[in-house]
């Protein structure tokens, strides 16, 4: 039998009633829901075992610290990276993005050096770029983007120089699901440039087996709650030979080898990026959910999501008067941005919420390409390991309802 | 009419509506209703800050009583814009400023009324009371 077939019964909010309705949840590209083994472990840490970790020469700190550090292992192996070492730990996507703008352009970068980035980036991806390319007199480039949505690589390749130091692209459109070829990308920088490649995985990582190895690339950031994990912790994975040259954008707290009153010395990574209290029952219960989607098999949940997606093209295309975007390219993620002409997607949204099904409205911080595309708002479908094809029937159904009453 | 007996009316008609769907259909009819509002008039300085769809609120003086016309580029957003302009229509300036009616504790509007949406209702409501605030100032 599917290990998804169930999987439902994992995730207690689906016993809620929604306005009458079944919670139809669409919407995990903007958060995940979590299943009873993450919000049990946190539970448990929290009642028999929290004390701070790295600190305290005691049972409970020890056994924190020593859980806290054994979901870098669990990275390690979820990511193929060579070291556990290379695993670390921030608040999330947007915080691993400013720090690596930060650390990066600190570092390498000088006046008249530039950053290519592309024109579907998430905010995440581009306001740390330009709060860095202001401060050290950067500029930045962003790749063009085809009409079915893929990257364009010609322009890619036309933009890199010996003046491009960092190319950060997205590893999975949050708006279209399209996947770049992240090894076309990778050689493509290495041929025509020194830079460093930072793939944004945030929409990637909970949905398709990553092998940063494999890949080839420089850094991979991501958080933990689009992938079953709690809110607040997420990770940056970088090359060992790069984390070591790079310097801490935060001081204090366990980042530090030795303290004087005017200069200090930095430990070794990774704990020399994470300052202060880390959110250690956050990383461990993020480690929970490493273990939930290992024992599905990472190849079962690309599976999952390349049905499910095949099923989502097949319904949602096709319906009267609402217009899809999405990749065209035969793989591609499980989201599917829409808008229905005239109707707006803040009332399409809210009348969806009246079926129980929960999608996004708005821009989805990707407002450049909602500019570009000529659109104000779209509604976004995002599904995850717990949808099934009745989600998308109901959506479908929903949708044509909404728009009735809209018109 | 008060200000509190039109709340009192519109609560009325609201709890005829069995669930969040049939409310969002009377606002879409409110919405669909209220076509007086001139396009020239959709203007960044009366636009209400904070809403997820572009909502306007023009406030006008006559006879020393505010009215308000409102218009928004979504219908739902609309319908709660038109609701709420009617009910501080045709009130003195004082009266506006000194009610404390809570419409989000008076009506039952969905996640459209959910106090704790920093936008939307909130954002119309303070507007109309910043307007009225410095015809008294």
């Amino acid at each position: 039998m599917s290990k998804f077939k169930n999987i439902k019964k994992d995730f207690p909010i689906f016993e809620r009633d929604i306005n009458g309705n079944k919670l139809t949840y669409l919407d995990s590209g903007a958060t995940s829901q979590k299943p009873n083994s993450v919000i049990d472990k946190m539970t448990e840490i929290y009642k028999f075992n929290n004390a701070n970790v790295h600190r305290g020469t005691y049972v409970l700190s020890a056994e924190t610290t020593q859980e806290y550090e054994s979901v870098r292992t669990k990275f390690q192996s979820f990511l193929n990276a060579s070291e556990s070492d290379e695993i670390i730990f921030t608040k999330g996507t947007t915080e691993a993005l400013n720090f690596l703008a930060n650390s990066i352009a600190n570092k390498f970068m000088g006046e008249g050096d530039e950053i290519i980035l592309s024109e579907i980036e998430h905010h995440a991806n581009i306001i740390p770029w330009q709060m860095v390319a202001e401060k050290y007199k950067l500029s930045i480039k962003y790749v063009k983007v085809n009409e079915d949505f893929s990257l364009d690589l010609d322009d890619l390749s036309s933009k890199l120089s010996s003046k491009t130091k960092v190319v950060s692209i997205v590893g999975e459109s949050n708006l279209s699901g399209m996947l770049p070829d992240i090894k076309e990308i990778n050689n493509l920088v290495r041929a025509n440039s020194e830079a460093l490649l930072i793939i944004d995985g945030a929409q990637l990582v909970p949905h398709r087996k990553v092998d940063v190895q494999d890949l080839g690339i420089d850094f991979l950031v991501f958080s933990g709650h689009k992938m079953l994990g709690p809110t607040g912790i997420g990770v940056v994975w970088g090359k060992k030979e790069l984390l070591n040259s790079l310097d801490p954008v935060y001081g204090g707290g366990d980042m530090i080898e030795e303290v004087h009153y005017d200069k200090a010395t930095w430990a070794p990574v990774p704990h020399k990026f994470e300052a202060g209290t880390p959110p250690y029952v956050e990383a461990i219960g993020l480690g929970a959910a490493v273990d939930y989607l290992q024992d599905l098999g990472m190849s079962e949940v690309e599976k999952h999501s390349d049905e499910l997606r095949e099923y989502g093209r097949k319904v949602l295309l096709d319906i009267d008067g609402v217009n899809v975007i999405h990749s065209q390219e035969t793989i591609a993620g499980c989201t599917f941005g829409m808008y229905v002409d005239g109707v707006h997607a803040a009332d399409l949204s809210l009348m969806l919420d009246t079926h129980g099904v929960a999608v996004r409205a708005g821009h989805h911080c990707v407002q450049p390409f909602h500019r570009k595309l000529g659109i104000d708002a779209t509604i976004r479908s995002t599904a995850y390991i717990y949808n099934d094809k009745e989600d998308i029937d109901t959506l479908k159904s929903a949708l044509i309802s909404s728009v009735e009453m809209l018109r | 009419m008060s200000i509190r007996e039109k709340v009192d009316e519109y609560k009325k008609i609201l709890d005829i509506f069995p669930n969040d769907q049939e409310k969002y259909q009377y606002l879409i009819e409110k919405a669909k209703e209220n076509d007086s509002f001139p396009s020239e008039l959709r203007l960044d300085n009366f636009k209400v800050n904070g809403c997820q769809s572009q909502v306007w609120l023009v406030p006008e003086e006559k006879d020393e009583k505010l009215f308000f016309n409102s218009d928004s580029d979504a219908l739902i957003a609309k319908g709660l814009v038109t609701l709420i302009a009617s009910i501080y229509s045709d009130e003195k300036a004082e009266d506006i400023v000194s009610n404390e009616i809570d419409l989000m504790e008076e009506f039952e509007l969905g996640v459209i009324l959910s106090p704790a949406r920093r936008n939307g209702a909130y954002s119309m409501l303070k507007t109309i009371k910043e307007y009225a605030k410095k015809l008294i100032t």
